[in-house]
Formats: C-alpha cells, structure tokens, sequence
C-alpha cells in the first residue's frame, strides 16, 4: 500500500472533527445522567482511541481521570483480540488493570467500519456507588479491594447489539442505587454517539487517507509538546509532596518524591523514591497518578496543544509498584485521585526554580465531605457531596493572582458547585452562608486564589458524614516570596453545644438534626513579594472585604484610613520603605 | 403611500429594510455611529429620505411602524459600558454572582481568569430575611439593614439595583418588600427585582439574570429616551417596537420593564426572515448561518419557530431568560489565519476587524484574513467591493498569505489561501454542526438560509462538509435581521416555578398558577393595542424524571391544564425525551417531576407580504458580466468562472456552478457541485447538480 499524500490542512480539519465528537459524547453524558456528580458536577470524561487503544482525543471535564482510558482501551483490545464485534460494549473499572479509581466506571465500545475495527469510543464517568462497604465508595476503613468496590475486570456486557442479562444482572446486584444503572447505560449512549460520527468521519475520507492523516496528527501534536519540552533547560531536578494521615495511624505522613529529567526534547518523571504504601486507603493506582502527573505537567505548556497520543510521546513516567502512588495488589485504593494534589506540589517545587514563569504557587489541596441520610420531605434516602464548600483557591503565577474558589487541581475549575436552591430542594438542609474566606489567599506581588467558608445547618434522619481529603495540616505554599494560603478546616457544632471536628478521612454517624457544619475551604498560594503589589489593589481588596486592614499593614505593608476608605500614601511608604 | 421600517443596528453599519403599501421593498446600509446609535437610525431614515427625493420629515409622517433591534445592551455588558450597579441579597450569599459556581472554563490555562463581576464586591450589600424552600418565612427581613444599604448605594452613586433573595422563585414578599424601601429612600432609581424577572429555582441564575437587568435598564432607558426624543423630533408618529432576544417584539416601556430581554435584540430577526422565504418554497425547518466581519451566528427554526434556549451565557455571564439559540463564533471576513506551534494552520478567532481590517483593504492591516484569501481565490472582484464603492489591494493580500501562511507551510500563495478558505469553513460547520448534530438533529434534512455580507461566499462549502443538499439566499440577505423584524408578533414569556414530584401535583395551583401568567400577558398586550381576538398562548412545562438534574421543556395543551389531564402531560414528556435522548422510562412507571410552568402570551402583528419577481425563461445570459479565473474547491484547481449580476437576474433563471454572482452588498459562490435557480422572490436556490 502506498501511503497517501499528506494534506496539512485536512489534518487540521480532521483533528477538530474529533474533538466536536468528544465535545458531543460529553453533552450527551451531561443531559442524560442523573447522578448530581455527573450531570452537575461534570465528573466524567469522554474519549476517542485507535484500534490499539491510543488517543485520538477527549474532552476531560475531570482531568484526573482522563489519562488512564487509553492504557485500559488497549488492554481491552489485547484481551478481547479477535472477540470485538459490532455492537459490542464492555465495562471496566478494576484498578489492577489499569483503572484508576473504583467509582469511576468506563464503556468501551468499538468501532468498525465494515469489518475493520477501526478505533474505539470510551465514556468513564465517577458512579454514585459501585458496591463495597461503604455507601458512595469512601471507606476510611478499607484495607483491600473488596472492601471498597465491586472489581469488574474488563467484561463484555452487550455483545453484536444483544445486552448480556445475566452479565448485566451481575454487576447491578452488587450497586446500591438504581440511578447507577441508568448513568451507565447513558454511558453507553454516549460511546454510541462518538461510534455514529467517528464512523462518519472515516468514510468521508476513506480508511488509508484517515488513518495516514491520523498519524500525521500525532506526529505534529508531538512536535509541539517537544517544542515546549526543549524551552525547558536540560537537568535533573527533583522536589517532593507531603500525604498526612492515611486515615488509620493518627500522626501517620508519606512523601512523595520525584526526580524530573529534562533531555532536549524528552523529559520523565521518576517516582522510585517515592515512600512505600499504606495499609489504608490512601494509595494511588499507576494510572490515577500518571494522571495526575500529565495534568499538572499540561498547565505549564501550551494549553492549545491537542489531547491525542502524540502529546504523551515524549513524556515518560516511572512509579515502581509498591509506593504509595501505585499500590500492590490487592490494595485499597480510593484515594488514588485524591493524591493528585501533593503529587502536583512535588512537579512544582522540582520545576519552580528552572521555569519560574510557568508554575503557580500552590494550589488548596481538596477536603471533602459527603453527606447521606433520610429526607423526611420526601420520605426518600439522599447523598450529597457538598462541591460548593471544597473549592479553595489556586496558586497564583508570576503575572496573574491565583483563581478565587477554583477547587482542587485535579479538576482546576471542571467540577462545579452545586446552585444554593437545589441544594436546599435535593437534601434536608439549609444554606447559611457561603462566601469568600477573607484574608485566606497567600499574601504575594500576585496573590493565590480565595478560599471560601461554607456554613449550614443539618436535617433530616439518620444523618451520616463522610470526610475524605487533606489540607488540614499543610497549607497551599507561596512560592519567591509569596505566602501559603489557608488550612482545610470541617466541624461539626451539635445542638447540644458540643463540637466535632472530624479528620481528614473520617465518617460520622448518627449526626444529630439541627446540627451546625462548618467549613473553611483554603487559599491558594502567593507569588513574589507582597510588598510589590500595588497599593491600590490592596486597597480595593480591603475595601471589599476579602483583605484585612490588619493584614494590608503588616503582610502588604500597606495603610488604608478606615475613614476614606483610600491609601494612606504617607504611612504607606513608611511601612514599606522601613521593611525594605 | 404608507411605510414600515425595520433597522437593525450593528457594531459596524445600520441595516435598514423598507416596506410600502404600494408594495415596494428596498434595503439600506449605512455606517453606525457607535457614540449614540440613535444617530445611526436617523441617518439611515435620512438616506431612504434622500433616496427617493423627500424630505424627512414628509417620508417619516408616512412611517407606520418602526421596529427596532439594537445593540446598545449587549454593547455595553461586552464593553463594561453598563450603569453603576449595586446588589441587595440574602446574608450568606453574597458572592454567588462572582463565583460562578466555580467553574474556570479553560482547564489547563493558568492564566485563565475569572470574569469580572458586573457589581463588586463592595456594593453586593446581604441583609438578615430567610425563607425556606417552599417560600415559607424563617426570619423577618431586617428592613432597618435595607434602609442601611440603600444609604450605601447613594453615597456610592449607584445607577441601579438589583434585589435578589434565597428563595425568592417561591415567595417573593421580601424582595417587594425591600424594593419599596429601595424605591423610597432612593427616588428614581433603577430596581430589578428577581422574581420579578425571573421567578424561578436556581439561586445563581437567577442573581446573574437580574444583575444584567439592572446593569443594562439605565442603558437601554437613555437609549430610548434618546430615540423617541430624536423621532418625535423629526414628526414620527407612528409605533415604534423593540426587538426581544426572543424574536418577538415590544412597546419600548414593555421592554424597559426587562431591560436583560434585549441582550440578542441585534441577530433575533435573522430566524423570523430565514423561514418566511423557506416558507415560500413549502419548507418550515431551516438552519440560519450569517457570516459578518467578525462573527458567524448559526441559528435553527423547527415547525416554523426559532429554536429558543432557557439559559444561555453572555460573555460568561449567566442568562436565563428565553433567548433564540444562536450559537456564535469567532469566523467573520476579518478572521486572521495564523500557524500554530505545531505548524498546523489555523483561522481566527482574532479578527483584524474594519480597523486595521483585511491587508487587502489597506488600512494599515498586516494579517492575512478571510477577505484576503477569497480575494487571492478570485471569489471577490477588487473593484466591485461594496458595488464598487470601495477598492481592494490584490497584491497586498497575496503579499500578506505568502508571507504569514504560505511560506511557513511551504505552500504556493494560492494553495495557502485554499487551505484558509477550507480551515475557517471546516470551523464554521462547527458553528451549524453545534445548533443541529449536538441536538440529535440530522442538519441534512434542513435548507441553509444564507445571510450576511460574507455569508455566501462560503455557504456552499459549508453545505458540503455537512453534505447539506439545499440551500437558499434571500434576496435581502445582507440585511437578513431587519427584514426579519417586520415579521416579529409581540412576544412576552413568563415562568413561575412550581417544583413537585409529578405524583403530588395540585392541578388547581397549576391551573392558578397558569391563568395568573396568561391573565398578565393578556393585560400587557391589551395595553400595546392588541385586540383579544389576535391573542394566543403556548404553554410548557419544564419536567424531568424523578432524580434527574435537567429538565425537558414539553409543550402542552389548554386543554391539558384545564382538565388537570396529568396522563397526557406524562404521555408528551414521555415522547419528548425520547426524541432527544433517544430514550424514555413509562413501562418502568418511574415518577416525572415538575420543576417551571412557562407561559408566552403572543399577539399577531401585520406583516408585509414578500414580493415577487419579474419572472424570465431559464437562461441567465442576459445577467452575465464576464468571466474570471477563480478557485473551485471540488477541482481544488483554478478555472473560468462566470460571473452574473445579480441584480439584472430574473425569477426563473437557473445557473450552473461553478459561478460567481455580485450583488451590490454581496457576492454568492455557486460552487461546482451546486446547481442555482431564481425562485419567484429572488431568492438564489441551491441544489445539488446530481440530485
């Protein structure tokens, strides 16, 4: 066969073309999906792969689950080599094949064109609950596998078009909610929407042409990347993230370590020194981590640069198995995702002094409260993930102030709040208060983004609170002069006047009604020297109460009269000319 | 002889469409006078006046109606050119509007930032007043607090106020309340109150929608003052009406009454006109595209009615209001084209703009842009831009593509300017893929109605990447929007929320609840001189399946209302989520939840009828001005294209592409696999040769 002639600009075209599919399977998702963490919070991905498995593209509303559906498409295609068929859907979640978290299910289905398999449609999305121990997946007090979820090793659930019942009846006997369900199937929907129109696609321009077209897609997208990669000056650089408490052994801490390479055009990662796993929960899979990584190392590049497999190319990752970022078998691993934050704090620190320009200070790590129980109104059971009170602030850059209630960085900005009267129309609750935290970006020449406190007052039966994150002990860190940004902090104020305040990974039952939750997400991290910020911003802050005057005078160096409500230009050049 | 006049001010010019009795039909365009657009109306009567050799005054005593769609409001939220506006809300809550749930709509940008909010932080004042989740009262509202921020407001200028409160969707007593203090202490003032605007559930969408609405009242209220000043001035006694964002139109005080209703008052004509000429040839679905220098709109028109949307964002500012679906993005003549890191081309979304505009126009601009391309491609005549009016630099634009696009790929001048053409084409079958595909809808089975100066030029190939067998531009399809506003009824929605699983559903409060908003329109509308016999209703529910997040707007009956017929209601939504999702859950028997009730009173205006004309025998010849070499894409090979002038084509002529048709403000390229025919009105028809 000769290879056709390349047409740059059909490869333009060709590549937008797939990414208004994966646009498409993700809208499809959002519209059908009833699970609020899906259909409001947008925690799910959608994705294209070739026959092998490689990325074609994907829209990533969560980025930390995006990277770990091209590793599992292909080990799928190994799998079920020469037993893929039209019509065909498989399931997947197991993390010792290459998942990444339990919760977060994907459909596969592939793709033919005649019969020539010709690629691959994928949905992952995180599901209301998989099975397990624990209600909604979070159980501090796993220690292997089956303690956490149902493991459903790559299965074909719908063969030739034909749904496989008793397969089918299998995995849902072992899910609590029915919604589960119907978030799968509209899973499947969604693949099926990106087969019809990567189907499409191909016949316009016939296999051959498609698929050398393909190739030179990656290529160039791998030229970018390199491009990017080589701004970088070569060396060894190295820095390291700290994981407290593993939500069994009180005081307990990891460090997570990696060494970056940077060679021309190719850089690893190298996590070998990273500390060993828990016998908890918190452990990372190799793809939750990879994830992590990759989606960290894409803020500090060209935000254009397509999502397809040429973009990994000349991106290596080593964690050996056994660490805490890629746990053996038969570990619990649900907190994988959630190591995201101090995997990203090592990537910074190693990279800060060498591109100081491209890395933010510290983002607010996530702390995360779950709560379940009885509504009264409506006589039925409900599940919240309070999204609206975990998002704290980013890490600022050198030239812009870090994003005010932004979230983690393992979602930077996808996952959303949930609306304050739907809130109160969906659980027994009331909202008293959610706002910006004042005085809780790090102080810098830019500052970090704005944590905010959350505030309400509990209802219903049988109340139960899971917590599940990390913040609590170490702030988000300022970076050539900036300050940290604020702690995590969850309590709990019960009618009795008693207070509780949980750990980072804990469940509390029996929470009576009336009870008062209290929750401050953090700041992000500053950048450069405070005294550097311009008076006037600093003023407009305190005027809007997000700054205090108390830390304008001793952070900014920065006097405001409380009378006019302007900068006092006098006293202000004597605080920062005597701090000079 | 009487008149009617539809104007649509844009950024760049003033579309003027000119209707009479005696059954005449002209177009105008003249430049905008973005200081006080009211200016850009009066010359344009000015022009028409001048045009057929009367005095202004004389030709305005014979104007009728007027209908007016302006960009002032959207001008001024994309400028930040809006009032001083200040915000009342429930303690706790305050920064709701600027968070925006929180969302960063570039994930892996950095340097992506947030929008800056309409109101700052200093003058979002909260006061003590809670009501619940059905609206019931647990605490009073602290009215002294309301006086304190109003004191606030006036020491701090404030042009305007919105008043939003939790909750207020079920009960809005506090929020009336609090606005008669508002109103008391500072006289004159601009109030928007939520559930007034817009009274249902979803506390952000409902501060973001009225803070657009108090943003934009004081506006919009200088606007029109200033207009009817200047057309009272000048002897207009006829009816001036507003065009709405949702295609229909309004007495000016109706639409300062929402001010946030006129944020698409601009494009809100396009649907209207598209389907009264697809109407013509039996067809009452279309896709709208309309390419000007900047931005392409795709809109789409179902059953004879625009495609509408519930909420929608304006520069990332949340909207809720009913607005058509007009999905916009950044493809326009002045589109730059420009090579990626990876050496891939791309086209726009920067724009040159008309300053420094194209570099064929040789205003100073560098960038080789889409003009320049369809220049270089032979699709656009130098010296008959514009009917001539304005002459364009050949040279300089094949100068700015081999320097910017072609050398960088290695390509000649022309095949970089094809490629261009085929980059910002693939882009704007993105924009109609958006409106049609993403919905589920095959944009096959829709005729393209073509609108906009550039609109034509690149319609076909739009066509072919969508392998769309139809397509069809209006004889005024440069000036698409003002035509359309002659052909707008008054329109006025109104929704109330009423949230209740299906089972539970008190038919009589839905009935109540129904009549209330039918009673308002119906009083509106008599007050804008609609006689009853011309009113009609719609109503729609907005419902889901129990745990569901998003609803499904379902059109339903009087008579299901009336009858409290909850099956039927069922049944329709049933249906309708099977069209759109392509499936439905009845035989589970899983309950449906109500969430808004949606009312939209509509009052039948007289419109004009679209004229014929003179009709010829097939041959075209008599039209053909020459010929000219230019690129035809599905020979990617220059050739001998004919060129006719469009204006001296007659009803029943039929050209075969390749050809090129000039129109005074417009050029249409018929390409190779297209075949065009005149119909009796004037429109250009498309089809495909071998269909």
């Amino acid at each position: 066969m000769t290879s056709p002639e390349i047409d740059p600009v059909l490869v333009s075209i060709i590549g937008r073309a797939l990414k208004a599919i994966t646009d498409e399977m993700s809208i499809s998702m959002e519209k059908t999906t009833r699970s609020p963490i899906l259909c409001e919070a947008k925690d799910f991905v959608t994705g294209l792969y070739d026959a092998e498995g490689r990325m074609l593209e994907q829209t990533e509303n969560l980025p930390i689950l995006s990277f770990s559906l091209s590793p599992v498409c292909a080990h799928i295609a190994r799998k079920f080599a020469g037993n893929v068929f039209p019509g065909d859907v498989f399931f997947h979640n197991d993390v010792f094949s290459l998942g990444n978290q339990n919760n977060d299910v994907a459909a596969f289905k592939p793709i033919f064109v005649g019969d020539v398999l010709i690629g691959w449609s994928a949905t992952k999305g995180h599901q209301a609950d998989i099975g397990g121990n624990v209600r909604g997946g979070y159980n501090p007090n796993a220690t292997e596998v089956w303690q956490e979820a149902l493991r459903i090793p790559a299965v074909k659930v719908v063969e030739r078009g034909v749904i496989r019942q008793d397969v089918w009846d299998l995995i849902f006997a072992n899910v609590r909610l029915d919604i589960v369900q119907e978030d799968m199937r509209a899973e499947i929907g969604a693949c099926t929407v990106g087969e019809r129109r990567l189907v499409a696609l191909v016949e316009k321009y016939g296999l051959d042409r498609f698929e050398a077209h393909k190739e030179h897609l990656f290529e160039s997208t791998r030229k970018m990347m390199e491009a990017e990669i080589r701004s970088i000056p070569n060396g060894l650089y190295a820095g390291e993230g700290l994981v407290f408490f593993d939500g069994k052994n009180p005081g307990s801490k990891y460090t997570i370590r990696v060494q970056i390479t940077v060679e021309d055009s190719a850089i690893v990662f190298d996590y070998s020194d990273t500390d060993a796993q828990t016998n908890g929960f918190v452990n990372g899979t190799y793809t939750s981590s990879a994830s992590a990584t990759l989606l960290t190392f894409l803020q500090m590049v060209n935000p254009d640069i397509p999502h397809n497999d040429g973009m990994t190319r000349p991106v290596k990752i080593v964690i050996p198995e056994g660490t805490i970022l890629n746990a053996a078998y038969p570990a619990a691993t649900t907190f994988g995702n959630h190591l995201c934050p101090p995997n990203a704090d090592a990537i910074i620190r190693a990279l800060a002094p060498v591109i100081p320009r491209r890395v933010t200070a510290g983002w607010n790590n996530l702390l995360c409260s779950l709560s379940s129980g009885h509504d009264p109104r409506k006589n039925d059971a409900y599940v919240d993930i309070l999204f609206m009170g975990l998002k704290g602030g980013s890490g600022a850059m050198s030239d812009c102030d870090g994003y005010d209630h932004i979230g983690m960085i393992d979602a930077s900005g996808g996952l959303l709040d949930q609306d304050y009267e739907m809130f109160e129309q969906q659980t027994p609750h009331l909202l008293l208060e959610h706002e910006f935290l004042i005085d809780s970006a790090g102080v810098g020449r830019q500052r970090g983004g704005l944590g905010v406190r959350t505030r309400y007052r509990m209802g219903g039966e049988d109340t139960q609170v899971v917590t599940f994150g990390d913040g609590d002990e170490e702030p988000a860190f300022g970076l050539f002069g900036g300050g940290d940004g604020t702690l995590n902090r969850i309590e709990l104020r019960y009618p009795d006047g008693e207070a509780y305040r949980p750990t980072s990974k804990d469940m509390v039952t029996g929470v009576p009604s009336d009870t008062l939750y209290e929750q401050e997400a953090g700041g992000g991290g500053g950048y450069g020297d405070p005294l550097e910020r311009p008076a006037q911003k600093v003023c407009e802050e305190v005027r809007d109460g997000i700054l205090s005057r108390t830390s304008a005078r001793e952070d900014y160096g920065v006097e405001v009269d409380p009378l006019t409500g302007l900068v006092d230009e006098e006293a202000t050049a004597e605080l920062r000319g005597s701090e000079r | 002889m009487t008149y009617k006049i539809g104007i649509d001010v844009g950024g760049t010019f003033t579309d003027l469409y000119l209707w009479s009795s005696a059954g005449e039909v002209e177009t105008y365009k003249t430049l905008s006078t973005p200081d006080d657009p009211s200016g850009g109306v009066l010359d344009g009567l000015r022009a028409i006046a001048e045009a057929r050799g009367v005095a202004l005054e004389a030709f305005v005593a014979d104007v009728t109606t007027i209908v007016h769609g302006t960009t002032v409001t959207t001008n001024a939220t994309l400028t930040r050119g809006g009032a001083k506006t200040g915000l009342l809300t429930t303690e706790g809550v305050r920064d709701a509007l600027e968070m925006r749930r929180g969302v960063r709509e570039e994930q892996y940008d950095n340097h992506f930032q947030n929008v800056v909010p309409l109101v700052p932080r200093y003058l979002r004042r909260s006061v003590r007043g809670r009501r619940d989740y059905k609206g019931d009262e647990l605490t009073p509202l602290d009215s002294e607090a309301v006086r304190d921020a109003a004191g606030v407001f006036r020491d701090e200028a404030v042009e305007a106020v919105a008043v939003c409160f939790m909750n207020a969707f079920a009960n809005g007593s506090h929020e009336e309340e609090a606005a008669g203090i508002l109103r008391e202490e500072l006289p004159g003032m601009h109030v928007s109150v939520s559930s007034e605007v817009l009274p249902t559930v979803r506390f952000y969408n409902r501060v973001s929608t009225t803070v657009l609405n108090s943003y934009v009242g004081p506006i919009l209220r200088d606007y029109l003052q200033s207009l009817t000043a200047k057309l009272a001035e000048i002897g207009f006694e006829g009816v001036l009406l507003i065009m709405q964002s949702n295609g229909g139109v309004a007495l000016p005080e109706v639409a300062l009454a929402r001010p946030a209703t006129t944020l698409l008052s601009g494009p809100a004509g396009g649907p209207e006109a598209a389907v009264a000429y697809t109407r013509l040839f039996g067809r009452d679905d279309c896709i709208v595209v309309d390419m000007g220098g900047t931005s392409f709109d795709a809109s789409l028109v179902r059953g004879g009615e625009a495609e509408m949307v519930s909420e929608s964002d304006i520069e990332r500012l949340r909207i809720a209001l009913p607005m058509l679906a007009i999905t916009t993005i950044g493809a326009g003549g002045g589109s730059i084209g420009w090579i990626d890191e990876g050496g891939l081309l791309r086209m726009g979304p920067q724009s040159a703009g008309a300053k420094p505009g194209p570099a064929c126009y040789g205003r100073g601009g560098e960038r080789p842009t889409c003009t320049d391309a369809n220049v270089a491609l032979g699709y656009l005549d130098p010296a008959y831009f514009a009917g001539g009016k304005m002459h364009l630099d050949p040279e300089a634009a094949r100068r700015s593509i081999d320097l910017h696009v072609a050398q960088p790929l290695g390509l000649s001048v022309e095949e970089a300017a094809a490629g261009m053409y085929r980059v910002i084409n693939t882009n704007m079958a993105h924009g109609v893929r958006a409106i049609t595909v993403r919905r589920g809808l095959d944009p096959r089975e829709f005729p393209m109605v073509v609108a906009g100066g550039a609109g034509a030029l690149h319609a076909c190939m739009i066509a072919n990447e969508l392998e769309m067998p139809e397509l069809c531009v209006p004889p005024t399809a440069s000036v698409l929007c003002a035509t359309g506003m002659l052909l707008g009824d008054l329109r006025h929605d109104y929704v109330r929320s009423y949230v209740c699983r299906f089972g539970d559903l008190d038919t009589a409060r839905l009935r109540s609840l129904v009549g209330e908003m039918t009673g308002e329109g119906a009083a509106l509308l008599g007050e804008e001189g609609v006689d009853s016999g011309r009113i009609e209703h719609r109503i729609d529910l907005d419902l889901r399946y129990a745990k569901q997040y998003h609803e499904v707007t379902v059109p339903v009956t009087t008579a299901m209302i009336e009858n409290g017929d909850t099956a039927a209601i069922a049944a329709a939504f049933h249906r309708e989520h099977d069209r759109l999702y392509g499936y439905e859950l009845s035989a589970e028997g899983t309950d449906l939840e109500l969430i808004n009730v949606r009312v939209r009173a509509i009052g039948a205006t007289d419109k004009p009828e679209i004229l014929r004309l003179d009709p010829g025998g097939p041959d075209p010849s008599a039209a053909r001005k020459g010929v000219r070499q230019a690129f035809v894409p599905e020979i990617s090979a220059f050739a001998d294209v004919p060129v006719f002038d469009g204006h001296a084509l007659r009803a029943g002529n039929v050209l075969d592409g390749p050809a090129l048709i000039e129109r005074t403000d417009t050029t249409i390229f018929v390409s190779d696999a297209f075949r065009t025919r005149i119909d009796d009105h004037g429109s250009c028809l498309l089809t495909r040769k071998e269909g």
